[in-house]
């Protein structure tokens, strides 16, 4: 073989390993990726800073700060819309985590209100807020809810330690 | 008669329990998040002065294996699919905070890109794996955006849902 034949071969492997390659290497380049939802974010974006989103179903829950306050909102996504949320809002409440249950009926949220950190459960049908006691005693902070709202899982400070309580809810 | 009424009261009692121990010693244990079904529990624990999260079956605790976040620390925000196929989790690498999801199923670990100067906060996972929240800071204010990950993964659904899309199951 001819020292030009030789490098020939050599360019024919190199473009063969590479054509056999390229499948593998488009596919890492076109591997699924999120998309974001352009309408419903624009919405979000619209209705001001965001944050603590907790999404279930087709219900999202999140804190959203408007007027300079802290409010908890529930958005449909389905519809696109939050919903009311009657009874559930204090002017002097202060949210710092929600969670909400697959059919968007019940909220779990902890909030600061006159001085203490309470968790409540709020639900939409009743329009009903109710406290969550914590036994011991403790400061709630970041809660999360099962789908059918009938059990939450809730961060706890008791005594200097962080710790995580299961509360089955009637 | 008086027990007819306190069983009366007892339809509005609470039933605390504890997630129980983490086999840390008395380690912190944050975030916690349950699964759609209530049977699998991720928090994140102080282990080795690094936050980690752990992922435990409900009731019983026994804890469930990650192939992935071992070796990828620390963690926050932990969000669970329906039966706890999928773990969406935020893990910082660096100066980078990374938006990842493991299939417990598969083993498969998808990372998720970010639009650039957002750093993630938290994060939130539909229960049927088809969309994401994640809370983020950039540009001077926190947003919230959504995600549609119906490209990325199978549906996790309770079990006996049919599957939207799926062809009718033949007679």
């Amino acid at each position: 073989m001819t020292r030009r034949s030789g490098s020939l071969v050599r360019a024919a492997t190199v473009a063969v390993a590479v054509a056999g390659g390229l499948p593998l290497l488009l596919a890492g380049c076109l591997a699924p990726l999120p998309q974001p939802l352009v309408g419903l974010n624009q919405r979000l974006e619209a209705a001001g800073p965001a944050r603590a989103p907790a999404l279930s179903g087709d219900w999202l829950a999140l804190i959203v700060s408007q007027g300079g306050r802290d409010r908890v909102q529930l958005v449909d996504l389905q519809r696109q819309q939050p919903v009311p949320l009657p009874g559930l809002e204090r002017p002097d409440a202060q949210p710092l985590s929600v969670a909400v249950d697959g059919r968007g009926e019940r909220l779990a949220l902890v909030r600061q209100l006159e001085g203490r950190t309470e968790l409540v459960l709020y639900r939409r049908n009743l329009m009903a807020l109710q406290p969550v006691p914590l036994q011991p005693p403790g400061v709630p902070r970041r809660v999360s809810l099962r789908g059918d709202g009938r059990e939450l899982a809730v961060e706890v400070s008791r005594q200097g330690q962080w710790q995580v309580d299961l509360i089955a809810l009637p | 008669m008086l027990a007819l009424l306190v069983s009366g009261c007892g339809s509005w009692s609470w039933g605390r329990r504890s997630a129980g121990p983490v086999g840390w010693g008395g380690a912190d244990r944050q975030d916690p998040a349950l699964s759609g079904n209530g049977r699998v529990l991720a928090s994140v624990v102080r282990r080795d002065g690094r936050d980690t999260v752990l992922l435990q079956e409900q009731p019983s605790g026994t804890v469930l294996p990650l192939r992935h976040f071992g070796r990828l620390q620390p963690h926050r925000s932990p969000s669970l699919s329906w039966n706890g196929r999928y773990l969406a989790l935020l893990v910082q690498q660096g100066p980078e905070r990374r938006v990842l999801i493991e299939d417990r199923a598969t083993g498969r670990l998808h990372r998720l890109p970010l639009p650039g100067g957002l750093v993630a906060e938290s994060l939130s996972l539909a229960a049927d794996g088809r969309r994401l929240a994640i809370a983020s800071e950039g540009d001077g204010r926190s947003r919230v955006q959504l995600y549609d990950l119906t490209a990325l993964l199978e549906p996790d659904l309770p079990a006996g849902l049919p599957v939207r899309g799926a062809p009718a199951a033949t007679p």
